[in-house]
């Protein structure tokens, strides 16, 4: 249990820089998710936490140690590795005593908390198995197990629920969030799965070649995102985002499309991002958008339409398809107060959080 | 259907062809064995009354000693190639110790012919008063062994994922205590292969025990060389102890022959 801060963290190969100046708080008890594509260093960042990875400059503390050159044993944390990294020779019981034997707890009384370890976790009828006759998903507990049972003072974990099924990953996400919030204990989770991210985190960081492009909740993250990078990451599908010549009731893209907005905004020149459940289909005849196609949802769908030759995606509740079908016009418009402003050079955003709430824009 | 039985019946001759192939040697030298000195000179004599006068010879020319010399020499030998080549064969596959270079160079010990080697080998065991005693004995053969086995496991080590050890370190051990505790155990049935190949090689080795060692610290392939005295060669006798030192590896390589593939070729497949 303890705040770990990560100050001006660089790591670099060479002349090629990984993690660039990162500066990162992690309150104690929260669970923080660092997202981005592959290669933005997230992973590096992680391990340099660990321990597994040295660090070109910079500071890493745990609580108020400066674990910065410290061994990974030294540290005093947890891991969850992508492919698990069960010990093949030793049982489940074994594997999740593991740790306790570095620290010297009797066998018997290891093996007994063990067994406590497995029985929360549904393991106990596995107890005496090898890993190797496992189904992933019960590997994947043992491997949490393995990590809870010392308490360690942070939990770290490299995309742990990658290798599992769709239907598995969503079950064993639910019960880390449930077990992280009943140890309490400080997590670091690395992803490169939005949803992911989103759904676990108190604190979500995506990261972009080596920098966080931005820190906060899931929700600020998702509402404000500060630039186009970040706006198309996070979110799915992704955010509409199109260059135009944007005036108080549309925006006028390079095409001649018009894309209808009650926004009020007269801003130039802009990229202007929309997120699919704010961009509505309306049929009309003589609308000038051609819907190309409807993928359904359940309650609903994702509807891709030709706007003068760019691809735009919209959700629409099924409830409101009447007229929406592949072939048909529609008029587009964009919900009020639901736009994203950025600047079409730089990809920053140029307004403020105050567009989802729909209040009058200050630029 | 018809195909494949014909498929099947060419494939279990061809084996039962081999194995004769392999196995005529053999046999001859066993029915040898069990001859009289005069049914010796008519080799392909099938029906005759067997005498076990050959083997009473034999192991009162103190064979059996000599086998156990050589066990102690092979032993020994393996027992250091393991110790040291285990953590050889780790650095090589983890850290890339040495470089190519030191990876395929290592095997260069096989391509010098032991004649080279071994006249310094003596010439440093008469300084140290050391010949005809089993010590040079067991450098010379570590010259051979030691390589072999270390190249054998470099490939049991690669196979072990990296994250096992980085896992074991975050658990709160050092990185011996990984290697000792998660690493090696992975590799136990690759050392085993190593070890019982190592031994092979050194049980089998004449030249060096002849060279290093002909007197009274003789190991068994020296020892069988003395059956052929200067009054001709004991057909009969070295039959038998040729036997007394085929018998044991033929044992060991059966239970090896799986992982002897995956030893020799995991070395040299992945770099």
């Amino acid at each position: 249990m303890a705040t770990v801060r990560f100050e001006r963290l660089t790591k670099s190969y060479g002349s090629i820089p990984v993690v660039t100046d990162l500066d990162l708080e992690l309150p104690d008890g929260s669970f923080t998710v660092l997202v981005g594509p592959s290669g933005c260093g997230k992973s590096t960042s992680l391990r340099m936490l660990a321990g597994l990875e040295s660090v070109t400059s910079g500071t890493i503390r745990i609580g108020d140690r400066d674990v910065t050159n410290l061994q990974p044993r030294e540290r005093d944390i947890a891991m969850v590795f992508q492919n698990y990294a069960l010990y093949p020779h030793l049982s489940v019981r074994e594997n999740i005593a593991f740790p306790l034997r570095a620290v010297k707890v009797p066998r018997a009384e290891a093996l007994a908390k063990a067994d406590a370890v497995a029985e929360s976790l549904g393991l106990s009828a596995m107890a005496g198995r090898k890993p190797k006759d496992l189904s992933g998903g019960q590997q994947q507990r043992v491997a949490i197990g393995r990590a809870i049972i010392r308490e360690p003072k942070v939990f770290l974990f490299d995309e742990p629920l990658s290798n599992l099924d769709a239907k598995l990953r969503v079950e064993t996400r639910t019960e880390l969030l449930q077990i992280q919030r009943r140890l309490g204990i400080t997590c670091l989770y690395v992803t490169h799965d939005q949803e992911e991210a989103m759904t676990l985190s108190d604190r979500m960081v995506v990261m972009r070649d080596g920098r966080a492009a931005q820190v906060g909740t899931p929700l600020e993250v998702y509402d404000t995102p500060v630039d186009t990078f970040v706006a198309s990451f996070v979110g799915s599908p992704k955010m509409n985002l199109v260059d135009g010549e944007l005036t108080d009731e549309s925006l006028t893209m390079a095409s001649g499309f018009v894309l209808s907005l009650s926004q009020g905004v007269s801003r130039g020149h802009v990229t202007l991002g929309v997120r699919p459940d704010d961009l509505v289909p309306t049929a009309a005849d003589d609308g000038r958008a051609t819907v190309k196609l409807v993928e359904l949802l359940g309650p609903r769908a994702i509807v891709t339409v030709d706007a003068g030759g760019t691809e735009l995606t919209c959700v629409v509740e099924t409830a409101r398809m009447s007229g929406i079908t592949e072939g048909a016009r529609v008029s587009l418009s964009a919900r009020p107060g639901a736009v994203h402003v950025f600047d079409a050079e730089t990809g920053r955003r140029v307004v403020g959080d105050q567009m989802k709430k729909g209040n009058e824009l200050h630029p | 259907m018809k195909n494949s039985l014909a498929l099947t019946v060419c494939r279990v001759a061809l084996l039962w062809a081999a194995a004769i192939c392999v196995l005529f040697p053999v046999v001859w030298i066993a029915l040898a064995s069990l001859k009289n000195p005069e049914q010796l000179n008519e080799p392909f004599l099938l029906s005759f009354s067997p005498t076990l006068d050959a083997w009473r010879n034999v192991l009162d020319s103190g064979i059996l000693e000599a086998a156990g010399r050589s066990a102690i020499v092979a032993l020994t030998t393996v027992g250091i190639s393991i110790v040291v080549g285990s953590m050889g064969a780790y650095a090589i596959a983890r850290f890339r110790a040495g470089g190519t270079l030191t990876r395929f160079g290592m095997l260069a010990a096989q391509v010098l012919p032991p004649a080279v080697l071994v006249f310094p080998f003596l010439t440093m065991a008469y300084a140290l008063r050391l010949n005809d005693t089993l010590v040079p004995v067991i450098f010379a053969h570590l010259s051979f062994v030691l390589p072999v086995v270390t190249w054998f496991l470099i490939g049991f080590f690669e196979a072990v994922p990296r994250s096992l050890e980085e896992q074991a370190q975050v658990d709160g051990f050092t990185r011996f205590a990984a290697f000792r505790l998660v690493v090696l155990p992975q590799v136990f049935p690759g050392m085993g292969a190593a070890a019982i190949f190592g031994f092979t090689l050194s049980w089998n080795d004449l030249f060096y025990g002849l060279i290093l060692a002909p007197g009274k610290a003789a190991i068994l392939p020296v020892a069988i060389a003395g059956f052929n005295t200067f009054r001709g060669v004991q057909i009969g006798s070295m039959s038998a102890a040729i036997l007394i030192a085929v018998v044991p590896v033929v044992i060991a390589s059966f239970f090896i022959q799986r992982r002897l593939v995956q030893g020799i070729s995991g070395g040299a497949v992945k770099f």
